[in-house]
């Protein structure tokens, strides 16, 4: 798992997702300050920046679950306006949040399908086709090489890396365009995290889907990622290419200061760096 | 080269964590009460019968005597049911009884002031049911005031409503075949009447009814996209509004079940008796529904519930009632004994899942 594996993205590839100058306060905390994100096709995209920095605000205006107060996400050329998590599903954006959003008292395979279920017509009544998601969802978690108990299980029952797994399955299953992980390594054992790395790297290898990645290992960061942007205080103040940067530059501009002149302009100096080189 | 595979699958095989196979009986029940929530309190209820039967020397599996129990088990599991839906999205309907008493006034008024007929007054009383629920579940979710502060609102605001209305007193309702005889009122008569005939079947109307409420909540909560929703918004009400689930919708539809199921469940009292009386629906009854509710296995925490179980639970408390004073002791005393049953059920709830979750089973 090398970034040697992986060629790196043709500069020339059409961006496929913008979030432009999206500002957001909840009362009178600010979360997001004019923020504007590229995303394209197929590239996966680092989302770092300390607790507290907006990352998930602004990946949960993404997702539709918030409403931004200014700005705008066009996607595939088109703007569009995410009222609820399905208008942004719809649109092939799928999430898995930091909480994961699976369903304890559900089973893995009702939890796989919630939003989405099969339904069969029985004496014009529109039932659950449980049999259908049942086989689906277990012939896809088969595919991914995803191990668990049985679909049937209560996802309670599940360890923390077989509910992520399924989180992971569960977001891919519909084959988005966009795909965002919150956090998808946080509360994860070394081995489980590797298959979930493993999972993106693949997905990254085939580059039809695009990601955008909340981590806070920045080792990570440059093992999976192509771009990194660094979020602070609600503001982009870095936005550099894996292949451009390296682990120390990002630790220096974190370890930079407190106060947010401070990182800006560690992150400036970096930037200048790049460009000079 | 092969057997270094096939030792490699033997042990990821022994490796697959999170659920084990019981091993033990205790691991074996455990997975049977947690699975089957009914079946804990089937033997209960049995077990039940079988004192009583012994206790009252023969007395309780009278025709007669099983017809009130059954009649009384029908009349709380219609309104046990009610809660049920709406227990697992994680609220609470304390105005149940309310409407209970309300809906039936309602449909009696308009029978003795207007001349309407029983039935169409019925639906009228029905809609109103289903729209106290509505109010119920709109002032929760949209005011983001909690569910047992909002019916305790709307419990004593119905009841002012019923007993204002005429004085409190209760209102003597026409009787008007066949409404009266498909909706409660029993025409059996144990001296002429044979037990396999209408007369005899109109005798259980309550309980049958409330059977076929029963088996279509079941269905709706196992079988629909509207009961996995209804499950996913009480267990993760985050996640599922993550995943898209309109979580207040299905809280204020289930509070709409709720008060048409309370509505019915009055109506039904009312042509039991044809009178409609303003105190038929105090607040004990709604407690006593959602005991019932909860002796059948559905959490107060939300996520998980059953419609057959609460059913069950309403026989078990209807059985208590009635199984007790027949035997001679004072109603009060029975109270202690349905007391003692609802924490030994909660108790034994929390505790099959704490168990279970903490064995991996």
């Amino acid at each position: 798992m090398n970034q040697q594996d992986i060629p790196a993205l043709d500069p020339a590839t059409p961006v496929i997702l913008e979030m432009c100058h999206i500002s957001k306060a909840f009362g009178a905390v600010t979360a997001l300050v004019d923020v504007s994100i590229k995303l394209r096709q197929g590239e996966v995209l680092a989302l770092v920046g300390d607790n507290g920095a907006g990352k998930s605000t602004l990946i949960k205006i993404l997702s539709g679950f918030h409403q931004p107060d200014s700005g705008t996400i066009v996607s595939k050329g088109k703007e569009v306006h995410f009222g609820s998590p399905r208008d942004a599903r719809a649109h092939g954006i799928e999430t898995v949040y930091q909480d994961l959003a699976l369903i304890g008292d559900l089973s893995v395979y009702h939890n796989m399908f919630l939003g989405r279920e099969y339904h069969k017509r029985i004496l014009g009544l529109k039932l659950l086709d449980n049999r259908k998601m049942r086989d689906l969802a277990k012939t896809y978690l088969d595919t991914l090489g995803i191990e668990i108990p049985s679909v049937n299980s209560m996802v309670d029952l599940l360890s923390g890396g077989q509910r992520q797994s399924v989180a992971v399955a569960r977001s891919i299953y519909s084959s988005p365009t966009v795909l965002v992980l919150d956090e998808p390594l946080a509360a994860l054992g070394v081995r489980e995290g590797a298959h979930v790395l493993g999972l993106i790297q693949s997905l990254r290898r085939q580059r039809n889907v695009s990601i955008i990645l909340i981590v806070h290992n920045y080792n990570q960061v440059f093992e999976v990622c192509d771009r990194i942007n660094f979020l602070h205080s609600g503001e982009i103040v870095l936005d550099a290419s894996t292949s451009d940067t390296t682990e120390e530059e990002l630790i220096r501009i974190v370890k930079s200061g407190l106060g947010r002149e401070a990182i800006a302009a560690a992150a400036a100096e970096v930037q200048r760096q790049m460009t000079q080189s | 080269m092969s057997l270094d595979l096939e030792t490699k699958k033997a042990h990821a095989a022994t490796r697959k964590v999170g659920v084990k196979t019981p091993n033990t009986i205790l691991e074996r029940l455990l997975v049977v009460l947690s699975r089957y929530r009914e079946a804990s309190i089937a033997v209960v209820a049995v077990l039940l019968v079988i004192y009583f039967q012994f206790g009252s020397d023969g007395q309780f599996l009278s025709a007669q005597f099983l017809g009130v129990v059954l009649r009384d088990t029908g009349r709380l599991g219609l309104i046990a049911v009610a809660e049920v839906m709406l227990m697992i999205t994680g609220e609470i309907d304390l105005s149940v009884s309310g409407t209970f008493s309300l809906a039936p006034y309602v449909m009696a008024l308009m029978s003795v002031a207007w001349g309407v007929p029983l039935a169409v007054g019925a639906v009228a009383g029905l809609l109103l049911g289903v729209l106290v629920g509505a109010v119920n579940g709109i002032i929760t979710v949209r005011f983001r005031v909690p569910s047992l502060i909002t019916t305790v609102g709307t419990l004593f605001f119905l009841q002012g409503i019923v007993v204002s209305i005429y004085n409190s007193q209760p209102i003597v309702t026409p009787v008007q075949e066949p409404f009266n005889e498909i909706f409660g009122e029993s025409l059996y008569d144990p001296r002429g009447d044979s037990l396999w005939s209408w007369h005899s079947l109109t005798a259980f109307t309550p309980l049958l009814w409330t059977a076929l409420v029963v088996a279509a909540m079941a269905m709706v909560l196992n079988r629909t996209t509207f009961g996995l929703h209804t499950i996913a918004t009480g267990s993760n009400i985050v996640g599922a509004r993550e995943i898209g689930i309109r979580t207040d919708r299905v809280k204020v539809y289930n509070f709409m079940i709720a008060g048409g199921c309370a509505a019915a469940a009055g109506i039904i009292n009312t042509c039991q008796f044809a009178s409609a009386d303003p105190a038929a629906g105090g607040p004990f009854l709604t407690l006593q529904a959602i005991a019932a509710a909860v002796i059948g296995g559905t959490s107060l925490l939300g996520g998980s519930g059953t419609a057959i179980g609460s059913l069950i639970g309403a026989f078990v408390v209807a059985t208590l009632n009635n199984g007790l004073v027949m035997m001679g002791a004072q109603a009060t005393v029975s109270d202690i004994y349905l007391g003692a049953g609802i924490l030994a059920a909660m108790i034994l709830n929390v505790q099959v899942d704490r168990l279970r979750a903490r064995r991996r089973i």
